[in-house]
């Protein structure tokens, strides 16, 4: 039978008794995450490598602090997410982000899925243009939702606010791109 | 999923994301540097930081500060073992951010240790005290004993341009220790809506904390938290001076914090 991959927990643990092998394998599996969503909260893609890259190194040190069973990710993030809140607090300024669509719809090849292909272009640019209109947090709460996927708790975590504070910008968000696409469509 | 969600959830997939750099090597290569090399067992680093008294300033000795913080500001708040969030540190004081903060402490009158005149102050304290001169002399001033060295505390009455803080009843309130001698006593403890920024100020290593609620706390030489010590704080500018930790505490804001800072003689 083939070994399945470790878990997250079983590699914390390796890491916490100093495997540095490990912990590369904690990195690699979360940096694409971690950078994402430094680059929706810096805006910038130099500032969000430099954000997932010091958080990581800061997380290592933490990791003795780390709870055990907790899940590893919303705590990582929300290291990133420090991490690149300071810098854009220390520029004085935040790059505007900005979101548009692949040239290639499947980069790496990958199928699209059914309900993918379903998706109309011009909706689809028409939903994205009105995401791009929204508020700096309602948009930052849409990225890290939807785009990124990420959980309601990893939101917060990635926001540096609480759960209500997510929901409530999420159905504000929401609200107002029903709006708009419902104009569109009308 | 509603069909906006679910449309957002596939915009998401083909969105032109930045392409994620290789940070495994680079985080693998910078595992190794000096403030890492400070991972040793927090008591070990502790029994090292009494042979490093005359030290100057070095990351070990902030990150030894940092690694003993852990257990102590849980001992302050056994409830509360959530998930530490960040930390951050200066020599002479750690900023631990949390997903939840202890209940808040009863509030207390301050206890800044023995009222007594400046001169008095200067010749009790180990360390040339500083003054901003921003602020000019103060109306109160007190030491502290306890740590090595002592505690100036400098208090300053609410007045124009210097708004009255909740969490004290003063103006300005600038605390002095040697921070080369004592790197964890003194313990901020924020949640996750303050602002935490570094700064530096005149080539000092300094962190602003602004906004929401968070905690101040005093560490005994052992490391524990004084529980009695600990209290709400208002918006406060840590700087690490020469050997001293300096500590501005008031209603004003970060330019004025700076100005204030940039004053001390």
């Amino acid at each position: 039978m083939e070994d399945r991959p470790p878990h997250d927990e079983e590699l914390v643990a390796r890491a916490k008794r100093g495997e540095r092998d490990a912990y590369e394998e904690i990195v690699r599996r979360h940096q694409q995450i971690a950078f994402r969503t430094a680059w929706v909260i810096t805006g910038s893609a130099a500032d969000a490598e430099e954000a997932a890259q010091d958080a990581f190194v800061k997380a290592y040190r933490a990791l003795g602090r780390f709870r055990e069973g907790a899940p590893l990710r919303p705590w990582l993030l929300t290291i990133v997410a420090n991490e690149a809140r300071n810098r854009v607090r220390a520029a004085g300024r935040r790059e505007r982000l900005v979101l548009r669509v692949a040239e290639e719809r499947r980069p790496g090849g990958a199928v699209p899925s059914p309900e993918a292909a379903l998706l109309d272009f011009e909706r689809r640019d028409e939903l994205l243009a009105a995401v791009a209109d929204l508020p700096e947090n309602d948009r930052q709460a849409i990225a890290c939702r939807y785009f990124l996927d990420l959980s309601e708790e990893e939101t917060a975590a990635a926001l540096g606010c609480p759960r209500g504070t997510v929901k409530s910008r999420l159905s504000r968000a929401l609200g107002r791109l029903r709006e708009r696409m419902e104009a569109a469509d009308a | 999923m509603p069909e906006l969600e679910r449309m957002l959830t596939q915009l998401g997939d083909e969105l032109a994301w930045p392409e994620t750099p290789d940070l495994a090597a680079n985080v693998a290569s910078r595992l190794d540097e000096p403030a890492g090399r400070a991972e040793r067992p927090a008591r070990r680093a502790r029994r090292q930081l009494g042979g490093l008294a005359g030290l100057r300033r070095t990351l070990v000795l902030a990150t030894a500060g940092l690694l003993l913080l852990a257990g102590t500001v849980f001992a302050a708040a056994p409830g509360v073992r959530d998930a530490v969030l960040d930390f951050l540190g200066l020599q002479g004081a750690t900023i631990e951010r949390r997903e939840q903060l202890p209940t808040p402490p009863p509030e207390r009158p301050l206890d800044l240790g023995s009222r007594m005149t400046f001169d008095q102050a200067t010749e009790r304290l180990g360390f040339t005290p500083l003054v901003p001169q921003a602020l000019g002399e103060p109306d109160r001033v007190y030491v502290r004993q306890g740590l090595p060295g002592g505690e100036l505390s400098l208090a300053y009455r609410a007045g124009p341009g210097l708004p009255r803080a909740r969490s004290t009843r003063l103006g300005a309130l600038v605390g002095e220790f040697r921070g080369d001698l004592s790197p964890e006593f003194l313990g901020k403890l924020v949640g996750p809506d303050t602002t935490v920024e570094r700064l530096t100020v005149d080539g000092d290593r300094a962190i602003w904390i602004e906004g929401a609620q968070h905690f101040l706390l005093y560490r005994g030489p052992d490391g524990r938290v004084v529980e009695s010590s600990m209290r709400i704080a208002q918006n406060a500018l840590l700087l690490e001076h020469g050997a001293l930790l300096v500590r501005l505490e008031g209603a004003f804001d970060r330019e004025r914090a700076l100005v204030i800072a940039r004053s001390l003689r």
